[in-house]
């Protein structure tokens, strides 16, 4: 019994700012394909059903499971991962809260930590509702959340003070 | 938390290191997104795999056919049963410990002992091809009668599993007084507390699942190994047995590992399938395990029943702690065996006086998947029976809680003390760190509001830490070494590259070695580079990181092999300043003759040693000191925690409104990384208060929670607070005086919570003896005790819920 062919399509869509034009088999998931058909592996794979966020990125600036969206969905989006957080070279002041608050241990859920509270930063909500709202759909098994939420305190704080 | 600026730079405090919070060198690299676990490697070319597993609990497979999957050429390899038999031997037990009847772990067995056992591995270009294929593979097993759980395994007509262990007993023992002699002191004691215990199984669910990339060199018969390991070594030398290869043809490399939590310890039979592919094909194959599959055939933690009994005298003094353990070992034996079941009845007397104690461990076979180290095993099982006995026998004596543990609690001037089953304690305070937790209880105990009834705790337990030395392990026949090599080397410019046989997981070693080194040379942090996981590389380590061993073991040796460095740079400076070796100062990145004003690079120092320029001894000329170490004995931190719980009446949820913790790990080298392994020991902790529960189907053996929907894990919003003190007892036995620190705070967590909803809900206090505390169980509980309180029974708790 032959395995029956799989379908492809042509994607174009901008990553970080980089414009992608790309084969993608129709059953490709946005996350592999933003793992391994563009090596950007900064965002990660850990449940695979929607449930642990750390495969989150933003699509058109909304935050996205990218294990539950196939890549054909994100045709012609825009699309932001962890790799496009740093500017300059430097990490963004989320990520250096992050660092400073040892808002990581293993770092396998960080990413999608990142980019979801990337959005919850820019929607203008609030450090708790950052926390209620958002990091309330991310799990992390080392942290116990102390650290992230340290960091978030220091990053809502930090941009009030300069604002 | 607050340590960005530290540590950075030649600044006058830069040698200063230990017991400074600065950040973890690795994180600057993980929130860019540049980490490098094992599905980021570079993968181009490489061939993928996909486990193919038993869907019954217990059979005989009776035809396993490729064919159809080999047909249309997109399978590249289907490995089967008696292929798998033919190439390769069992993955035996390490842990030959005495009590251990059964040892080996089967790769290519026609007989299927769990539901998710590996049976068979498909091979393709692709991943999603990998699992077309695999689904034409035609497997056939004929179902033969399981038993799941402990009951159904030990009753008289159980299925067996196993011909060596008759009776479904793999393993048993019994630690401390004689049976006989305690219940000899149980009946002729006042009072007695008897209760039934249990704690569930728990899925480690690290979120980075396992995965490996293996590669096989056909010409030279070299086989790499990446893999989302805790154990490079370990695994090598399984792999070597298990594919019966030699272990220098073996390399195993760790790359970022995504948590651990004694999940990653050990060689499982599906990754030896995956490097046996590789072998098969000379080929790259890769394998990176699914969450279903992380859940339900991945080996879990705990599973433990017991019965136990503790007897107090009329003053409320302890006389004896009786516990007989039952252990649930799952299908096979991996690695510690029964080991875990045993380290509850060794731990069970936790930091308390008892005359007499003693536990009998029995390890049971069961038709689910195996079970194995999961952070704290043991300890938190031994917490649980005696923390919630020691509750109950204040609430039955009208004891306060507080006063009756510091009643019986050793103190500082009792110790080194030897407990009952052969404990010896090095140091510590413990009664004190247990009247400053009380003090936290009473300033933040909250009232009850209407039908919220709240209640706090607290609790007292002690944490094996660094385990060694390597006679104990000989003498239990834990077949591994027990002692630790660290080599730091100055290198030609003067940084520093340190190796160390533990493993980081998240846990922060690199840094904290790193943190080590630089105090004891008085160099800047950024001049140091720790280099872990490689066994091409990394010195021998049987048990790396596992046990709380990183800081004690690897921290221990390099305390000595930075002290020795730091003597030769300083002895090589004084040589080329003309200076007598104890007039030399390190002052930055310079070496500074006050008397004769004559100053030296740090780094032309280095550059001139690797020359052999001046060097004082003829013999020693690079700049590396390799240290050994074996401590004579294991070394034990110690810990108070509380907690102040909320029990709605209505919807019988628990709601952990605070918690708080005294620690004594000894000398901290980053005390944020301290508060950050105990915190999130403490969450651990929660989830299997309250939470997580890998439940199988009693029928048919399927494991009910195969995603992240079902198989709870806390989230923030149920995360209080969680308050960490930390007091200091210096290690009597560890270089440096540091205590391990990756345990305690899962220890004591469940029990704590318990005491805490105990003291919220007294009336249903007997029944708090199972974890988790769902709220079907504290239903169930506070259901039943409304009814006898109807029937008059149990007068004043029938108001509870108006």
């Amino acid at each position: 019994m032959p395995i029956e062919p799989t379908s492809s399509t042509p994607i174009s869509l901008s990553v970080n700012g980089a414009a992608h034009t790309a084969e993608a088999e129709d059953r490709t998931l946005l996350s592999d394909f933003l793992r391994h058909g563009l090596g950007l592996t900064g965002t990660h794979v850990a449940c695979e059903q929607g449930v642990c966020g750390a495969c989150t990125v933003l699509v058109d600036g909304e935050p996205v499971r990218s294990c539950l969206m196939l890549a054909r969905q994100a045709d012609g989006c825009r699309v932001e991962t962890v790799e496009g957080l740093a500017e300059d070279g430097r990490p963004a002041p989320l990520q250096q809260a992050m660092t400073d608050e040892h808002g990581l241990q293993c770092g396998f859920c960080t990413p999608g930590v990142l980019m979801g509270l990337t959005y919850a930063h820019r929607a203008g909500l609030s450090a708790d509702q950052a926390v209620t709202e958002v990091l309330r759909g991310h799990l992390c098994r080392c942290t116990g959340y102390a650290g992230i939420r340290a960091a978030v305190e220091r990053h809502w704080q930090g941009e009030e003070a300069t604002a | 938390m607050t340590a960005s600026d530290a540590g950075r730079g030649a600044g006058p405090d830069a040698g200063r290191m230990i017991g400074r919070a600065v950040p973890r060198v690795h994180a600057p690299r993980l929130v860019r997104g540049q980490g490098h676990f094992v599905d980021d490697i570079d993968d181009a070319g490489a061939l993928h795999a996909v486990v193919l597993r038993s869907r019954v609990a217990h059979g005989r497979i009776t035809r396993f056919d490729p064919a159809a999957a080999l047909a249309g050429g997109e399978a590249l390899l289907v490995l089967g049963p008696d292929e798998i038999e033919r190439f390769t031997d069992p993955i035996p037990t390490a842990w030959r410990i005495p009590g251990q009847l059964t040892g080996t772990v089967a790769l290519g067995d026609r007989t299927v002992r769990y539901v998710g056992q590996p049976i068979g591995l498909v091979v393709a270009r692709s991943r999603a091809l990998a699992e077309d294929v695999a689904e034409l593979v035609a497997v056939d097993i004929d179902p033969l009668p399981a038993a799941i759980g402990l009951a159904a395994a030990l009753a008289p007509d159980a299925p067996r599993l196993h011909p060596e262990a008759p009776d479904n007993i793999g393993g048993r023992i019994h630690f401390g007084d004689d049976p006989a002699a305690l219940d000899a002191v149980l009946a002729a004691a006042p009072h007695v507390v008897e209760r039934e215990f249990a704690v569930q199984r728990i899925n480690h669910s690290p979120m980075e699942p396992r995965g490996l990339l293996a590669e096989w060199i056909p010409a030279t018969g070299r086989l790499t190994v990446h893999s989302s390991t805790q154990s490079p070594h370990a695994v090598r030398q399984e792999l070597a047995t298990a594919l019966r290869l030699r272990v220098d043809h073996v390399r195993v490399v760790t790359p970022d590992v995504g948590g651990s939590f004694g999940g990653k310890v050990t060689l499982y039979v599906d990754e030896a399938l995956v490097c046996l592919a590789a072998v098969r094909l000379g080929r790259r194959v890769k394998w990176i395990e699914d969450r279903t599959e992380n859940l339900s055939s991945s080996y879990q933690g705990r599973g433990q029943r017991a019965r136990a009994r503790l007897a107090l005298d009329a003053d409320g003094r302890f006389l004896a702690l009786a516990a007989e353990i039952t252990g649930d070992l799952g299908a096979f034996a991996i690695q510690a065996g029964s080991g875990p079941f045993q380290v509850t009845g060794l731990a069970l007397e936790g930091p308390y006086r008892f005359p007499h104690a003693g536990a009998t461990i029995t390890a049971v076979h069961t038709n689910t998947v195996p079970t194995g180290a999961y952070r704290g095993y043991g300890m938190q099982e031994a917490a649980w029976i005696r923390e919630r006995l020691i509750d109950e026998a204040a609430r039955e004596l009208g004891h306060d809680p507080v006063r009756l543990r510091l009643h019986n609690l050793l103190g500082p001037d009792e110790l080194p003390y030897t407990t009952r089953t052969g404990l010896t304690y090095d140091s510590g305070d413990y009664p004190a760190a247990l009247r400053r937790a009380a003090e936290l209880a009473r300033e933040r105990a909250r009232e009850s509001t209407g039908t919220v009834r709240r209640g706090v705790a607290v609790t007292a337990s002690v944490e094996i830490t660094g385990f060694a030395p390597s006679a104990l392990l000989e003498l239990f026949r834990i077949d591994w070494a027990g002692w630790e090599s660290a080599r730091v080397r100055v290198n030609q410019d003067g940084t520093v590259t340190v190796f160390a046989g533990v493993i980081p997981v998240g846990q922060g070693i690199e840094t904290t070695l790193a943190q080590i080194v630089a105090d004891r040379l008085g160099v800047p942090l950024d001049w140091v580079a720790v280099e872990l996981g490689d066994t091409a590389t990394a010195p021998y380590s049987d048990l790396t990181s596992q046990a709380s061993r990183s800081v004690t073991l690897a921290g221990g040796a390099l305390v000595r092999a930075a002290g020795r460095m730091r003597e030769r740079m300083h002895a090589l400076a004084a040589a080329h300043l003309g200076a007598p070796p104890d007039e030399v100062v390190l002052d930055g990145a310079q070496f500074r003759w006050p008397a004769g004003n004559a100053t030296t690079g740090w780094s032309e120092v280095a550059a001139r040693g690797w020359r052999g320029w001046g060097r004082p001894d003829p013999d020693r000329i690079r700049l590396e000191e390799s240290v050994d170490f074996d401590p004579p004995a294991i070394t034990y931190s110690y810990s108070a925690h509380g907690a102040a719980v909320a029990v709605d009446l209505e919807t019988a949820e628990v709601t952990v409104e605070d918690y708080w913790t005294v620690n004594d790990s000894g000398v901290l080298v980053n005390p944020a990384i301290a508060d950050g392994q105990i915190v999130g020991g403490v969450v651990q902790g929660l989830g299997i208060a309250l939470v997580e529960e890998a439940v199988h189907d009693p029928a048919t053996g399927r494991p009910l929670a195969t995603g992240f929907t079902d198989y709870v894990l806390p989230v923030c919003a149920d995360v209080p607070p969680v308050t960490v003190e930390h007091r200091c007892t210096p290690s009597t036995v560890i270089p440096g005086g540091f205590k391990g620190l990756g345990e305690g705070g899962v220890i004591p967590a469940p029990a704590t919570v318990a005491g805490a909803v105990a003291a919220a809900v007294p009336h249903i206090a007997h029944r708090l003896t199972a974890t988790p505390l769902k709220p079907e169980r504290i239903w169930a509980a506070l259901s039943e005790a409304k009814e006898l309180s109807e029937a008059g029974e149990l007068p004043g708790a029938g108001d509870d819920r108006g």
